[in-house]
Order: C-alpha cells, then structure tokens, then sequence
C-alpha cells in the first residue's frame, strides 16, 4: 500500500539470469515500497533474490548472464529502469547510495582508504580536495574509525574487517544519501563488531532520517533494527508487514519454519528443527506457489497457480492460499 | 620379485626400466660389435616411443573416463579441434611424405627457380651463341607443383622434409625440456630447505641468459649437429617447467591428502611418483603443449642464421635460401614461411584449447 | 614494511643479483671450457693464420688468457679481467671487445626501446578495450589477431615485409642505411620495417596478457562499489581497473625480456642488417671471433638481470599490499 511518505517503489520486478543451464528467475514479480525514515528488511535463505533485488534498484545487476526483464522501479515518480546512464550515475552514491557484504573485497586494494571516500564527495558534491579532504574526516568520525587523520593514507588491507566495513558506510554516507541500501553489510563480521555496525545504522536512521534497505539472512539482526520486513523466498515475496506482526504472528509457513529453526535461549528444545526438503530450483520452478513441495499444509491448489498477496491486518501480507478468503493486497 | 617391483616404484617402471636396459644393450653391441645396424636416430626414437607408451598412452588408456572428461573439454574449443586436424596432417606428411616426394637435396641446376604451378616469373638465361641474356617468361609446372629453389631442389619434397625435422625437434626437444623442468621442480620442491634454495638460484641463473643468445652460444660452442641442437634447445628451454612444477608441488605438499597419504605410512618415493607428479602432470601437459611452437620457431630461426645442421632439410634453410632470392623467385621465402606459420598457429590453438580444458575453474 | 623495510629489501635484493650474476659469468666459463674444440683453439687457428710469426702470436695469446695455466687460475683471470672492463681483443674486426660494444650497442637499444614503446602502448591498449568488450566481435577479432601475432615467426614476417614494402613496392631500401644520424627523421624512417618486426610479436603477447589481467580485475567486487558510487565507466575501467591491472602487466612485459625480446631482436637485426649487438656477435661466430660473442651473452644475461633487479623494486614500491605490510 503505498503511502505519501514512500520515496521508493518497486511494481512487478522481473531480474532473470540467461545462462548456459537455462534461465535463472532469480526476482519474479517482488513489489514494495520504502518509506521515508524507515528500516526495511528484506530476508531470506541464500539464492531467494533478496540481493539480486536489491542490484536492481541501481541497475548494477552483472549484465551479460543477468538482466532486468520486467517491472517498474519508481524513485520519487522517476522510473529508474528508465533513466539513462548520466542520470542513473547522478543518483547513485549521490541520493541513492548501497554498501555491499564484504568488505575486503568491495574495496580497492591499490587506492588509500581516504581516496575512496573522497570519490563520491568531489563527484557529486564538486568539492575541492581540501574540502573533500576535511568532509571526508568528518565521515570517518561519524562512523567511528580512531585516528582518522592518520587512517585516511591506509589502505584496505592495512584495517580489520569492521573497520573497513565503516569505510564503505562512510564513503556511502558523504553525499547524505536518501535511501542506504546494504547489501548483508554484517554478514562477514564477527558478533561484537556485527552488534557496533548495526548501532551505526540505528543511528543513521534516527539522525539523518535515512530510510534503509537492509538485506540479510540473520533474523537476529532483523529484530534488532527493522521497522518493517519482507519475507522472500523462491524469487518472490512470501510474507511481509511490520516487525511486531511478522515475530508475533507470523503466517506464512516459510515464515513459521523460519521462526522455528531460531535456536532461543528462553525455551528448551531437543533438536533444532530445520525446514524439510531443499531450496528449488530457480531454473525449473515447481508449479504454481514455490514453497508447496517443503509445506506441511499444502492443498491441492498450492499446486495450480501462483498465490497472491492476501492482506491480514493493515499492511501485514502474505502470500498463501491458507488465507484465500481473505482480499487480496493492491500492493505494498 | 616384489621386492625389485616395490624398489622401482610400481611394476610399470619396472618394465620401463627392464626395457630401456634392453635398448641400451643392443646399442651398445650395435656401436662395438656389430657396426651400425641401426643409426643413432633410431634408438633414440626407440626411447621416446617407450616412454610416451608408457607414460603417456598407457595412463591415458587406464583412466579412460578422466580422458574422455578432457576431451570433451577441449573438443568445445573449436580452434584447439581444427589445430589438432592440422596437426595430424603434419604428422601424416611427415611420415608418408618422404615416400611420395622426390629428393629434397637433389639439385638441378637447368630447372632452378621454377615458380610454383599457376604462378610464372622471369627468367634471364645467358645464351652463349648471341652472348646475351634473354629474359622469358617461365610458368610452373606439374613436375614441380610448389617450384623449385635458387639451386633447383624441389620446393615440396624440401617442405616435407622439414616439417619431419620440425616435429622431430619440436617433440623431443620439448620432451627433453619437460623431463629436466618435472624432475628438477618436484625434486626441489620435496626436498625443501637448502637443496630447494640452490636448484631454484641455479634456476634463476639460467633464466637469466636470454634463450635464444644461450642457444646460439651452446651451438658455437659445441657444433651444429641436430641432436646437439635437439639437446642444446631441451637444456636451455626447461626453466618455465621447473619453476611451476615447483609451485604447484609446494601447494599441493601441503593439502591433506598428502598429509593422509603419509599418515598411513607411505614412503617419499612413493608420496612423489604416485600422489605427487600425476597431479602437476596437467599443468605440464599444457606448458608442453605450448612449448612446441617456441621449440619449433627455435629450430627453424638457429637454421635459417645457418648455426642449423647443414645436413638436414629444415625450413628454416629454405627460408636463408630464400632471403637470398627475394627479388627473383618470392615463393622460396613465402612457402617455408607460410608452413612455419601455420604449425605454430596450430600448436598455439591447440595448447589454448588444452590449457581452458585443463583448468578446473573456467567453464567450458 | 614502511620506510626503513623497503631500504632493507633494495639491499637484500641487489646483494642477490649479484650472486646470480656472479653464478652467470661461472656457467659461461664452464661451458667454454666444457666444449669439445674450444672455440679458443679456431681462434688460435685463425689468428696464427693470418700472421707472419705464428708460433710468438700463439704464446702471446696464451699467456694473456693464461690457457696454458691451471682451470682455477684462468677462472680467476677471467673474473678479473671482465670486472675490470678488459674484454678482450676481437681479431675480425682489430678492436678491443669494449670498443665494439660501445659503439654497435645504441643501436640495438634504438630498436629495442622503440619495439617496446609501440608493443606495448598498442598492446596495452587493445587488451584493455578488448576485455571491456568482451564476447564482442572487436573482442573475437583482437584475439584473433593476437594468436597470430604470436604465431608468425618473426624473422619471416621481416622477411615477408622487405619483400612487399622494398622489393614490391619500393618504399624502403632493403637494408639498413648506418650512415644516418640517429636522431633524424630518415632515421626513423628506417627502422619502420624492423620495429614493426620485432613489436608484432611482443604486442600481440602483450595485448593477451594485457586483456586477461583486466577480466581478472573486471569481475571483482570493488568494480562494483566502484560502479555504485556513481563514477562514470571510463573512470571505473581507467583508474580503478587500470591501477589494479598494470602491475601485474608490467611485471610480465619486463620479465619476457629475455626470452622474446632479446631473440627477437638479434634476428631483426640480421634481416635488416642493422649492426648492433646481436648482427655483431653473429659476425663473429662465423669468424670464430669468440671474445665478442662470450662478451655479448653476457651482455645479455647482465641486461636481463639489472631489469629483473628493476622491476622487482619497482613493484615491490609500487603495490601497496607489500609495502605496507
């Protein structure tokens, strides 16, 4: 449903893979918006599409294998599937700015720390370098690095992993950017620094409004920083609404044997209990809703056609034939 | 029995070695008893054709499923496949040609410089009786369908001859490059520590000298005979080999197979011959592969300075016969040229198509 | 490694080259003196020919390269003398080795430098745009061309281009003109045919090796971070690609000096008749001049080290994962 403050809408995207093997559906047909000032998740097994998803909105899919087949992708009324390249380049790192998972690779091992987040800042901004220089130290307190000055002339390999993870925040964050979209940004981490990065973006989120596109696979983070989430699975959105709806009732069976699989420390279990059966093949999908081979409640029309988005309460969907009296979503 | 078998590291290297004992004795009558039955060439041939059978064909043949996986693997590469016909072809024309062609080395003098069938040049001809000369036009003929030299040699028999010292050169000359650089890099590579060091600074130091200065400088020294040639180009062309078989041993020294190999109690010998060789032998097999064109040029560049054996046909002769006569008769520069050419492009797709299908991480 | 780390390792590395030039000049003595007719005996030979009192010439010659003396003393000589710049005395051409090499070697450098300029900004060049297009028909055809640039013997394709361009079509004299001066534009003109000898080859080695180095670093994630921060492409390729993609380039282009370049090059030379080093050690083989050709082997292997030597330090400075280590 979208709102007066959503500030980004995705209608019916389509990202399909063209390989040697046959045609990879990695997003087929996922809409949603983003709102102003909010934290967005989007969660899901590896291989669901969530990052592919998010490639898209930048258009930064790997374009030989891959390509954006279908949908729309409305950014303040501007469709950016299609804009043309000089526009696309102005709003990335600029108004729309992504941070991706690992660190050690994401940066350029031959430039210094301090030259890759001065890039954005003399692109866009059209700084000076003295000026760069200063806004770009300025960052790197904001993100917490020590000892920036000196920081500026290392070079990646010369931090540690949350370090350098802080660096790409900050080069995302130097034109203050509307929307972050980051890519599993702690996934690579360990626990202690995974915990600090993630008060890095509770705090952008409050100080600068930014709203966030956050994809993970961790439902832990996800509780610790989303207002909203999306469920993905199969290429497809299975269930999405607040997170208080999505933890407290949870509807869509995905999300039930995701939810059980959490190992908590309140209740006491005999064995984790992981979801029967494997993730499909994005290739040669099974016919109609993608979970039905690994649903406990499956009915026999799970097996015709497509489920579509049924509304639960307000903005809480979810996409099952469990709840077919339900109506059905005009869209997130 | 099994103690003899165990000692030389499998029964294969026994017959190998019983065999190349055999040779060697009837080389040695042949040289002191019974005077040259045989020529040195053929012993030699003799034991690079055992030890391709044996190490080559017989592994193939033995693990049928992982050749047939290569070449599939090779065969999706379109220019390696068309390499290998053409190859094949040389080989063919270097085995049966020397019974179809007329005498490379045969010279006639009245019929030089005859242009290739289609082709016709100018001749000038002194006639005694008006003590002029008298330029003709000469057209080619079907007697001699690529033309003839300055000296009246047939231009295809002396084609044949050279694409059989070619691959004569390029397959033992690399033979021997390969078996110095394997020995030398999985030697130095299981040995470590000082003995590593000194083998790879010896390394160094010989890949230092420029190749082909070296190899010009081996032949002054010792004589421009074919096999010292084939020597000298084996001796100075196996740093490459050695330098990477050396890496790669010491990669794969360390993976746990090795490690588990020798937990259950097998011997150095053992580790190095079973586990240890076949599998840098594929990483060797495409720099073999790619040696054979540089091994090739080298041969033919040595033979057209003249540092070449003069008794032997080679192409790149022709070619120092044909520099000589670039204003007269062009296709005596063109045609060894033109056969050089294609044989180094034939080997270089074939070892492209062989390196992709060798490496496990590209997909073909 | 900071500062004092890369003094360090210049001093290490400079120490180790000595060694190995060292162990090159001791595998050079091994093989003269290992060879069947010592190439000492022809020239002997020759020079007792051509003289009137063979027998005095023989002795002096002896006692100046102590030939009649023990192995271990004429290794030391032999030591001495090159350190101390006596090369020996070439016989064909009644000067001493010193003062062929100074004056044949500009030329040599001449062909070789400008081989390496055209090689190498082509080649760089075509393997970069090639690997940015990949799978497109200027990629198929750079590639093409590469393989058969790598695949021509390069003493035919001189051949091949005197035959066309001076005897066909009467463009250029088919040999060398030495009486040019050197900085001239007829100069230039001449080496036209010869450079294009020599650097088809070397480019087309450069331009693979080139366009593989790239795709390498195409595919990585910083190409994207790169790519997501808005930077126009031709930025994205030519600094954060370029600045990835050349050391390793470098690297390559100046190790292959001494197995193509340097082969390369001697062979240009005798097609086309330019007398630097390589034509004039070539002339002195056939003479059995063999001062001149030990002197210009080594020459060579010295060459080869000192730019080994160089470019190791050169990129040891140049990438920043060792230097700040």
């Amino acid at each position: 449903m979208a709102t007066n403050n959503t500030i980004l809408q995705v209608s019916e995207l389509k990202t399909y893979f063209f390989t040697r093997l046959g045609v990879v559906r990695a997003v087929d047909g996922v809409s949603f918006g983003l709102r102003q000032g909010e934290c967005l998740c989007l969660v899901g097994e590896s291989g669901c599409g969530k990052t592919a998803t998010a490639l898209s909105i930048l258009r930064l899919v790997d374009s030989p294998p891959g390509q954006i087949v279908g949908g729309e992708i409305k950014y303040h009324n501007e469709n950016l599937l299609r804009s043309t390249g000089a526009r696309l380049r102005q709003i990335r790192g600029n108004r729309i700015a992504m941070i991706f998972q690992d660190p050690q690779s994401s940066l350029n091992p031959v430039l210094t720390v301090g030259e890759q987040i001065m890039e954005p800042i003399r692109l866009h901004l059209k700084l000076g370098h003295r000026q760069a220089r200063d806004k770009a130290l300025s960052l790197m307190k904001q993100v917490g690095i020590p000892q920036s000055a000196e920081r500026m002339a290392y070079f990646p390999h010369q931090l540690s992993g949350g370090m350098k993870q802080r660096v790409m925040i900050a080069a995302a964050l130097s034109c203050n950017p509307e929307i972050l979209i980051a890519d599993e940004p702690t996934t690579a981490l360990d626990t202690t620094i995974k915990a600090q990065i993630l008060d890095i973006f509770r705090e952008l989120k409050q100080q600068m409004n930014m709203s966030i596109l956050f994809i993970t696979h961790d439902l832990g983070t996800v509780a610790g920083i989303a207002d909203r989430i999306i469920v993905m699975y199969g290429g497809r959105i299975a269930e999405a609404g607040s997170t208080l709806d999505i933890f407290d009732q949870p509807k869509h069976p995905y999300t039930w044997g995701l939810l059980n699989c959490l190992p908590t420390i309140a209740e006491r279990r005999e064995k984790l209990s992981p979801i029967p059966g494997m993730i499909p093949s994005l290739i040669d999908p099974p016919e109609g809703c993608i979970f039905h081979p690994r649903c406990q409640w499956r009915m026999s029309v799970c097996q015709q056609a497509k489920p579509p988005e049924y509304v639960i309460l307000g903005e809480h969907i979810a996409a099952c034939y469990l709840y077919q009296k339900a109506p059905a979503s005009a869209g997130l | 029995m099994r103690r003899i078998t165990e000692v030389f590291g499998g029964r294969r290297n026994l017959l190998f070695s019983g065999l190349l004992l055999a040779l060697l004795f009837i080389l040695l009558l042949d040289l002191f008893f019974v005077h040259h039955i045989f020529s040195p060439f053929v012993y030699f041939y003799l034991c690079f054709a055992l030890v391709i059978v044996f190490y080559g064909i017989y592994p193939l043949y033995v693990s049928r499923r992982l050749t047939r996986y290569y070449w599939d693997r090779t065969k999706r590469h379109h220019l390696a496949v068309i390499g290998l016909v053409f190859i094949i072809f040389l080989v063919a024309v270097a085995i049966f040609g020397p019974f179809l062609t007329q005498d490379p080395t045969k010279v006639d003098f009245p019929n030089k410089n005859l242009p290739p069938v289609g082709f016709s040049a100018e001749q000038s001809t002194y006639d005694r009786t008006t003590g002029q000369f008298i330029t003709r036009e000469t057209p080619g003929t079907w007697l001699h369908p690529l033309g003839t030299d300055d000296k009246g040699r047939d231009m295809l028999a002396m084609l044949v001859s050279g694409t059989r010292i070619s691959l004569q050169v390029g397959l033992m000359a690399t033979l021997i490059a390969i078996f110095i650089g394997l020995i030398l890099g999985v030697v130095s590579a299981y040995l470590g520590g000082w003995a590593d060091n000194a083998l790879m600074r010896f390394t160094d130091i010989m890949m230092t000298f420029p190749f082909f200065l070296l190899l010009v400088f081996i032949v002054f020294i010792f004589g421009p005979s074919l096999w010292f040639i084939i020597l000298a180009i084996g001796l100075t062309g196996w740093t490459g080999t050695a330098r990477l078989v050396r890496s790669e041993s010491l990669s794969l020294r360390t993976r746990d197979f090795i490690m588990a190999s020798k937990s259950l109690g097998a011997s150095d010998r053992r580790i190095v011959f079973h586990h240890l060789i076949p599998n840098v032998l594929s990483s060797v097999i495409v720099i073999a592969t790619l040696s054979i064109p540089g091994v090739i040029l080298a041969e033919a560049a040595l033979s057209f300075i003249g540092l070449g054996d003069p008794t032997v046909t080679s192409w790149g002769l022709v070619l120092q016969a044909g520099q000589r006569s670039l204003e007269t008769a062009w296709w005596i520069a063109v045609e060894p040229g033109i056969m050089l050419f294609l044989t180094v492009l034939a080997f270089n797709f074939l070892g492209d198509g062989v390196r992709d299908a060798f490496d496990p991480r590209s997909q073909v | 490694m900071k500062r004092g780390g890369l003094q360090n390792y210049i001093i290490r590395r400079l120490f180790y080259a000595f060694l190995i030039a060292f162990g090159v000049v001791t595998v050079t003595f091994i093989l003269l003196r290992v060879g069947p007719s010592s190439p000492a005996d022809k020239y002997l030979a020759n020079i007792s020919s051509r003289t009137q009192d063979p027998a005095k010439v023989i002795e002096a010659v002896e006692a100046r390269y102590g030939l009649d003396r023990p192995l271990y003393q004429q290794y030391f000589n032999y030591l001495v003398s090159l350190a101390r710049g006596d090369w020996g005395w070439s016989f064909s051409t009644s000067l001493p080795v010193i003062e062929l090499i100074k004056r044949h070697w500009i030329y040599s450098f001449q062909l070789i430098l400008l081989s390496m300029l055209f090689a190498s900004s082509l080649g760089i060049l075509i393997g970069i745009y090639s690997a940015v297009k990949q799978y497109t028909k200027t990629d198929y055809a750079a590639t093409f061309f590469s393989f058969i640039g790598i695949s021509i013997p390069n003493f035919w394709l001189g051949i091949m281009l005197i035959l066309v361009f001076s005897v066909q079509l009467g463009w250029f004299k088919t040999y060398y003109d030495t009486g040019l001066p050197l900085f001239s534009l007829a100069n230039l003109k001449a080496l036209i045919l010869p450079v294009i000898t020599l650097g088809t080859g070397m480019m087309a080695g450069y331009t693979r090796y080139s366009r593989s180095a790239t795709l390498d670093n195409l595919r990585k994630d910083f190409v994207k971070t790169a790519r997501a921060k808005g930077l126009p492409e031709y930025i994205v390729i030519g600094k954060h690609v370029f600045r990835n993609a050349i050391l390793p380039i470098i690297t390559i282009i100046m190790f292959d000096l001494a197995g193509v370049v340097f082969g390369g090059a001697y062979l240009t030379e005798i097609i086309f008749g330019i007398p630097g080093l390589g034509r004039i050690s070539f002339n002195a083989i056939f003479a059995n001049d063999y001062p001149v050709v030990i002197t210009i082997t080594l020459i060579g292997a010295m060459v080869v080290l000192l730019t080994n030597l160089a470019t190791d330090i050169v990129y040891t400075w140049l990438d920043p994962r060792i230097r700040y280590d």
